[in-house]
């Protein structure tokens, strides 16, 4: 039984650094939600009010609707990257499929961003439109997303171990990437000549799917989500492979 | 031959490579040429002066890297070396860690939770095992994760110099389990830097020199050739 084994592996390394972060503060699990929040006031002080970007109150649930499945996106494939190369300790006194390592960091980054999409969603209950028929989309459309953070955070994670260099661009890449998503402004307000390659980022189109369902009462572009979804199987598949196939290469290039 | 050996090695090598400074690459072997044979419920002695490749020849018989050239054979189950306190996080509880620990060497949580007593019970930690172990003492962590590595039951267990944790009460308790572990039916490969250990322990030894086989045979023999060459034993050496 040997997938049980790392199933259990997994749940259980997952739950045990989820604790161990919460033990080193005060206010431990708190802050999952508040970090969060704070991140969410800061981005609204200065988009919302100082640039009074949008129009009214109805900015707020674009904006916060925006950060939270960003910022999912953002941590996951920041702590999935990291995962291998941060693990060397580990690989070099036992042999682990390499591959639980990212699995691992987005489980815990997937378990925070939940519950931060629970506060949203009771958030929109209250302040914004409330729930519709389309809200039957969200599972799709997180499952989606689900598939392209692991194909991106893992095929980092594959990379990092051996250009260590590529973890100096990521945070930077990240941030070029966050204000190319459209979490400030809405896609359909750029020049229509740039559109096309404004959704060819993924997160750009998966962003805009989510206000639709969630915001607008509308159906998102199903064509452009199977895209995504499609894409980004075939990818995971294969860098899985290779992940797969240089598990004894791994402890020998990590210092 | 009547027996098939469990663990057969041919003119097995092992590179590593490096970054040397911008864009430049350069690569050592860590194990140039080795040759040995395990057969079923023998311990195997490896010796050899640091730095000579013991840790990576190791690594290498817990399938945790692949040989660059040469061949390995190999007819037995799980190889694992005993690790103490693998994976171990400070905030953590003793029980946590335990479970973690037995986790990442192959057992089900199932399996972990029922062999806790006994762990606890050898440690000693009764009071302790809900505390994190960033408040146990060095003595305290270094008898869990004895415990722990003990429970491991690999079909061939590695061992790198580590006979014996703790305090001397415990470092004899642990030592005389160990003993027993490796002179039971089990099949064994010990590094050591203390020869009258591998001496009472083992059946045949591999002196590792310069990165190869230097000499593979009958324990008595090859420490004899060993100490003769004035390759001077260092009697205690702690890694």
């Amino acid at each position: 039984m040997l997938l049980k084994q790392y199933l259990d592996l997994i749940t259980y390394k997952v739950y045990a650094d989820l604790q161990a972060e919460a033990s080193r503060t005060y206010l431990s699990f708190l802050w999952w939600v508040i970090e969060p929040i704070m991140y969410m006031a800061v981005f609204y002080v200065v988009f919302g009010l100082l640039f009074k970007r949008g129009d009214g109150p109805e900015y707020i649930p674009f904006l916060l609707t925006g950060l939270t499945l960003w910022k999912w996106f953002d941590a996951s494939v920041r702590a999935g990257a990291s995962s291998i190369h941060a693990n060397s300790y580990l690989m070099r006194q036992i042999n682990l499929p390499k591959v639980i390592f990212p699995l691992i960091a987005i489980a815990q980054t997937t378990l925070r961003s939940g519950l931060v999409l629970i506060l949203l969603l009771g958030f929109l209950e209250l302040a914004g439109p409330g729930i519709s028929p389309t809200y039957a989309a969200l599972p799709v459309l997180l499952l989606v997303q689900f598939l392209l953070i692991c194909a991106c955070a893992f095929a980092l994670a594959a990379t990092v171990p051996f250009i260590p260099d590529i973890s100096q661009l990521i945070g930077n890449v990240m941030v070029l990437l966050m204000f190319l998503s459209g979490i400030f402004f809405s896609g359909k307000t750029i020049p229509e000549q740039y559109q096309t390659y404004f959704y060819m980022n993924p997160m750009a189109t998966l962003l805009e799917s989510y206000r639709d369902i969630l915001l607008y009462n509308a159906w998102p572009d199903w064509g452009r989500v199977t895209v995504i979804a499609v894409l980004s199987a075939i990818f995971l598949f294969f860098i899985t492979r290779i992940i797969f196939r240089l598990d004894k290469v791994y402890p020998k290039v990590l210092p | 031959m009547a027996t098939q050996p469990i663990l057969s090695l041919k003119n097995v090598g092992v590179s590593y490579t490096h970054n040397a400074g911008f864009l430049k690459k350069s690569s050592y072997w860590a194990l140039e040429d080795v040759s040995l044979e395990l057969f079923k419920g023998q311990t195997l002695g490896v010796i050899g002066r640091n730095g000579a490749g013991k840790s990576t020849l190791l690594k290498l018989l817990a399938n945790i890297i692949d040989p660059d050239r040469g061949t390995i054979t190999r007819n037995h189950g799980s190889a694992t070396m005993l690790s103490l306190q693998l994976g171990f996080l400070p905030a953590l509880t003793g029980r946590q860690n335990a479970i973690l620990s037995g986790l990442l060497m192959g057992f089900t949580r199932k399996h972990m939770e029922q062999l806790l007593p006994e762990i606890i019970d050898f440690a000693d930690l009764q009071e302790f095992i809900d505390e994190p172990i960033r408040t146990y003492s060095t003595g305290m962590k270094a008898r869990l994760g004895f415990s722990v590595a003990m429970q491991a039951s690999p079909d061939l267990l590695l061992i790198d110099e580590v006979l014996g944790v703790g305090d001397r009460v415990f470092q004899e308790k642990s030592g005389s389990v160990l003993r027993k572990l490796i002179q039971s039916n089990k099949s064994v490969v010990l590094v050591s830097h203390q020869m009258e250990t591998i001496r009472n322990m083992c059946d045949t030894v591999v002196w590792i020199d310069n990165h190869s086989t230097r000499r593979f045979g009958p324990a008595a023999e090859v420490i004899r050739d060993y100490l003769s060459t004035g390759a001077k034993p260092t009697s205690k050496q702690i890694t």
